[in-house]
């Protein structure tokens, strides 16, 4: 006889989609926790795997992106996780739990969610940039910075992303111009001390790219404004470093709450609008984002799940114990 | 031109060549990708090696990395769909 008490064999406690520092310290910290945890994410490490140097994650004076991203890995493998290297392609929402769906054609269950799904490069949007697209046009200076030895090159941008593109291509390249659009580069003060001490380094400020142009190959951008006595800026590369866009397509299909620029809206327990559905890292709303700050709100994520996992009970419904699942308020 | 060669065993025969940076994640996910499913593989290093280079963006047409070839098949970025795919995994 089914039993109204049992919980779906399969069901995780929390399937956490996204597996960069947010999903990672999340991960750690649910299987410290004793949740059942699966993680599933099509790039184990994230995006700071892709950051050259990491100089402001605390007990680490200095180390690589991808060292830091290895030891989040190993510290969340050192509980009992479940980890799946996939692509969510789907998240539904019945009877008060969560079915995710993944491009290997698989479905997993669970009470809750956490979504540290991160972001993607803000691209420029001009002519020439889909045209060029890793034929001059780059978005990772560590992945593809050394092929231009020698050359002259440019970041877009005009963030602390921008400085650190920046300083990174000045170990290989011979001329690194920064093409601001504001007034300043806005950096961190430590890093935009380094650009200005750098001799291969000039900043140009008030310049927007109008048009990448080229033949075959990126040979330079058309800007806004006159520089050297023309508006095109001779290149061997362009590395646009813009900032993001939040990868939240996903939970705004299910009516989870995102600000106008798509980051899915948190409170300080990572909650969002959906009972059982949390958020951390770069695809929240919070102001400054940062691998420490991700990290924090995975784990702060991974706890509210717990609490709420706690605080309610999952029962199925008769005679479809394996797939249904009603949640309702535990008793006190 | 600079090459190193994985020599763990192998099952396949097929000849697969990567075109790699030093720094580059994606590179590093490739070849665990390879390692994992015991294919061997050449690989050469486009960051130090000009000719290397140049026959990357001949196969490719473009200078992101990695790129595999797999018996003629290009494979762009760490895609492990096609390199499942070519390598008939």
């Amino acid at each position: 006889m089914p039993n109204n008490n049992k919980i779906p064999r399969n069901m995780y406690d929390t399937i956490i989609i996204g597996a960069g520092c947010a999903g990672l310290g999340a991960a750690m910290y649910a299987g410290r926790l004793n949740l059942k945890t699966l993680m599933i994410g099509d790039n184990i490490g994230g995006t700071i795997a892709l950051t050259d140097v990491v100089e402001n994650y605390p007990g680490f004076i200095r180390l690589t992106g991808q060292e830091l991203a290895d030891n989040l890995r190993k510290h969340a493998e050192d509980y009992n996780i479940e980890k799946a290297e996939a692509k969510v392609t789907k998240i539904r929402i019945e009877h008060g739990c969560f079915f995710v769906e993944t491009n290997e054609n698989k479905t997993y269950e669970t009470k809750t969610i956490i979504f540290a799904t991160g972001t993607e490069w803000r691209k420029l949007n001009i002519p020439g940039e889909a045209e060029f697209a890793n034929k001059g046009v780059h978005y990772c200076a560590l992945c593809d910075g050394v092929i231009y030895k020698g050359k002259t090159v440019a970041v877009v941008g005009g963030g602390d992303s921008a400085a650190k593109e920046a300083l990174l291509m000045s170990q290989y390249a011979n001329k690194v111009y920064i093409l601001v659009r504001g007034d300043k580069l806005r950096g961190e003060p430590i890093n935009n001390d380094r650009v200005a001490a750098n001799q291969k380094i000039e900043v140009i400020t008030k310049a927007s790219g109008k048009q990448i142009v080229g033949n075959k190959i990126v040979t330079g951008i058309v800007l806004d404004k006159t520089v050297n006595g023309s508006t095109t800026l001779k290149l061997d590369a362009v590395f646009v470093a813009i900032g993001h866009i939040a990868l939240s397509q996903l939970v705004k299909e299910i009516g989870v709450k995102t600000n106008e620029k798509g980051e899915v809206i948190i409170d300080h327990q990572s909650k969002t609008n959906i009972s059982g559905f949390f958020a951390a890292g770069d695809v929240t709303d919070t102001d400054f984002k940062q691998a420490i700050t991700g990290v924090s709100e995975g784990v702060t994520a991974a706890h509210s799940a717990y609490t709420y996992i706690n605080e309610n009970e999952f029962v199925c419904p008769m005679g479809n114990e394996d797939l249904m699942v009603k949640v309702r308020k535990r008793k006190k | 031109m600079v090459k190193s060669e994985h020599t763990t065993k192998s099952k396949k025969s097929t000849n697969v060549k990567i075109y790699t940076t030093t720094t580059c994640p994606w590179c590093m996910k490739t070849k665990e990708f390879l390692k994992a499913h015991n294919v061997k593989y050449q690989e050469v290093n486009v960051g130090e090696d000009e000719k290397a280079r140049n026959e990357m963006f001949e196969k490719s047409g473009q200078f992101g990395v990695p790129v595999t070839d797999v018996n003629g098949t290009i494979i762009v970025g760490y895609d492990k769909e096609a390199l499942k795919k070519a390598l008939a995994l």
